[in-house]
């Protein structure tokens, strides 16, 4: 494989992915391409089919038709030596509580080729503290810091991470953004993140993707995302008279520079506040809620 | 040369089960539950004092020997199969299952902790009987050699059909109620506590179905002197017919639990698991 080959092809490539449970269709048709190196966040309400798409791509789950490549193999045929370049992390797992935690890792390192050094890792995710500890023993924010030791001590190119700092105090959740930011950035892991959190999918990811329905509805960066659905800013004032002013407009910036105009000087209470990735997201899900009549337009329209 | 996940997995499983074995040392409450049994056996041996009818065995011996065999029976059918259901809830099993070489592991892990149990157990209900109540050794290479073939067999035996059980149950809670009540029954049916004799014949048929009956009359075989088998329904200890009957159990066994263990494999999945977590605190909440 050459190089230029690496970067070009995506780690995760996904065209018209449908998943039949009986009569009922969970997934119509999904289409993802997740890059080398790109830290990427799939988004959506509970029931949207975010579980069930990261277990295809896991390889945990038959999907009922269309194409997955997931680091250049069909996730269906994967084999021990495609598992080993993928870490996985969990928010379910309570395993192996009597271990120790050292001693957890050590085991582990010993089925991958070229594994971390466990000692390295555990300074790597903070627990070097807690290295002779049993696991059972761990608060839940250090038992999820070792599962991510776990997903990564093989040198995974892909890692999946499901919802993982849900139950975090704002501590361990800032800590666990630095540690995926930096396998991201330094190490080049390609990082595939399910979350509830906007405020995360926010800070941690590239690019996000939203499923809602079983379809993904939008796909872009944060700032593109935000941009797409709410395109008006709110700018906040206080007006001479003292009472608080705001304006929806989709130029805030020729706003504020009227207003300075006008008054000649600094704006008291000015605020500018831009179309958050929630206004977003709650847009998505709310036009999906009432959205079956759309639907049947977009088909009227092919057809 | 490359390690190929096989072997490794196998080098893996070897150092898990090593580690296992130390975790269920160290774990007191597991421990007694073992330790109980082999008391329990070695105070009924000490209070029984009359011989087998028909013989001049003391019926101690007749019962350390099936008791034994109720040991090997246990681990397998019992602790297997809660160890199984209770590493599959945790996740456990999803792990393995997601690193490479991870399955293979996890069954080798099992079988040096499970034979290591049975084998322990046995030996410390017989040097403890031995020592403490009198209990019957082997005498001769031959009946050592009958003592080990039994304990193997009987474990090819019931080991497999455990891993079987404990891949398709549910969860921990309803695993025990599932497996206890059965195994008790053929522990009152199967002549092992006392002579099988001393039962209806139909009863008898019922218990020659199934491996305990077997274990516990190749033990004897090993175990009591030869003029013992006197007392047994066929006047002999019928070894061919224990070689057979554990062996088709064995097989059976593994014709289950590859498919059944490999299933479990494969459903796994964090949706899976998270379900599970979810339905035990709501069957927790209600309980409580």
């Amino acid at each position: 494989m050459t190089s230029d080959h690496m970067h070009t092809q995506p780690v995760v490539h996904a065209r018209d992915v449908t998943m039949t449970y009986g009569d009922i269709e969970v997934l119509h048709g999904v289409d993802l391409d997740i890059h080398r190196g790109e830290v990427f966040a799939l988004l959506g309400p509970n029931g949207a089919g975010k579980t069930t798409t990261v277990e295809i791509l896991e390889g945990f789950r038959r999907r009922s038709a269309g194409e997955v490549s997931v680091l250049g193999t069909d996730p269906e045929l994967g084999d021990d030596a495609w598992r080993g370049r993928i870490g996985l992390v969990l928010q379910s797992w309570r395993d192996h509580r009597r271990w120790r935690v050292a001693e957890l890792l050590t085991h582990f390192a010993m089925y991958y080729p070229d594994p971390r050094d466990p000692a390295e890792l555990l300074a790597l995710v903070g627990l070097t503290d807690q290295a002779g500890r049993q696991v059972e023993r761990l608060s839940g924010g250090q038992r999820r810091r070792l599962d991510v030791a776990l997903g990564i001590i093989g040198r995974p190119e892909l890692l999946f991470l499901d919802e993982p700092t849900t139950g975090f105090d704002p501590e361990a959740r800032h800590g666990f953004h630095v540690l995926v930011e930096r396998l991201a950035r330094d190490e080049g892991v390609t990082v595939l993140l399910t979350t509830h959190d906007l405020v995360e999918a926010e800070r941690l990811a590239d690019r996000i993707a939203m499923l809602v329905g079983g379809r993904i509805r939008a796909c872009g960066t944060p700032a593109e995302l935000a941009r797409r659905a709410a395109a008006q800013a709110e700018v906040r004032w206080t007006a001479d008279d003292g009472t608080s002013r705001r304006e929806r407009t989709e130029d805030p910036s020729q706003l504020v520079w009227e207003l300075h105009r006008d008054a000649h000087g600094p704006i008291p209470g000015l605020e500018v506040r831009r179309p958050t990735l929630e206004d977003t997201y709650l847009h998505m899900v709310n036009r999906e809620a009432d959205g079956a009549d759309s639907d049947a337009d977009k088909e009227a329209q092919a057809a | 040369m490359r390690k190929t996940p096989m072997t490794n997995g196998v080098r893996a499983g070897l150092q898990r089960g090593g580690i296992e074995l130390r975790h269920l040392l160290r774990n007191g409450k597991e421990m007694s539950g073992h330790l109980t049994n082999v008391v329990v056996a070695l105070l009924v041996a000490a209070y029984i004092s009359d011989d087998v009818p028909g013989t001049r065995t003391p019926m101690s011996d007749l019962m350390l020997a099936g008791f034994a065999a109720y040991l090997l029976f246990q681990v397998g059918l019992i602790n297997l199969p809660q160890m199984l259901v209770a590493e599959r809830e945790e996740g456990a099993l999803l792990r393995l299952r997601a690193t490479p070489g991870g399955i293979p592991a996890y069954l080798v892990a099992k079988c040096v902790l499970i034979v290591v149990v049975a084998v322990g157990t046995v030996a410390l209900l017989l040097a403890a009987g031995a020592l403490l109540v009198d209990g019957p050794l082997p005498h001769g290479p031959g009946a050592w050699l009958t003592l080990l073939w039994v304990t193997t067999l009987g474990l090819l035996a019931v080991v497999p059909l455990g891993a079987a059980v404990g891949a398709v149950l549910p969860n921990p809670r309803e695993a025990l109620a599932l497996v206890m009540l059965p195994t008790m029954v053929l522990l009152f049916i199967s002549g092992t506590v006392f002579p099988i004799t001393s039962l209806p014949v139909p009863v008898q048929q019922v218990a020659a179905v199934f491996p305990l009956k077997w274990m516990a009359q190749g033990l004897r075989s090993a175990l009591l002197p030869d003029a013992a088998r006197t007392a047994e329904a066929a006047g002999s200890w019928e070894l061919p017919m224990v070689a057979l009957v554990l062996a088709a159990w064995a097989v059976l066994g593994f014709l289950l639990a590859v498919p059944l263990l490999r299933r479990a494999a494969r459903r796994e999945s964090g949706s899976r698991l998270s379900e599970r977590h979810r339905k035990a605190a709501q069957s927790g909440a209600l309980a409580g």
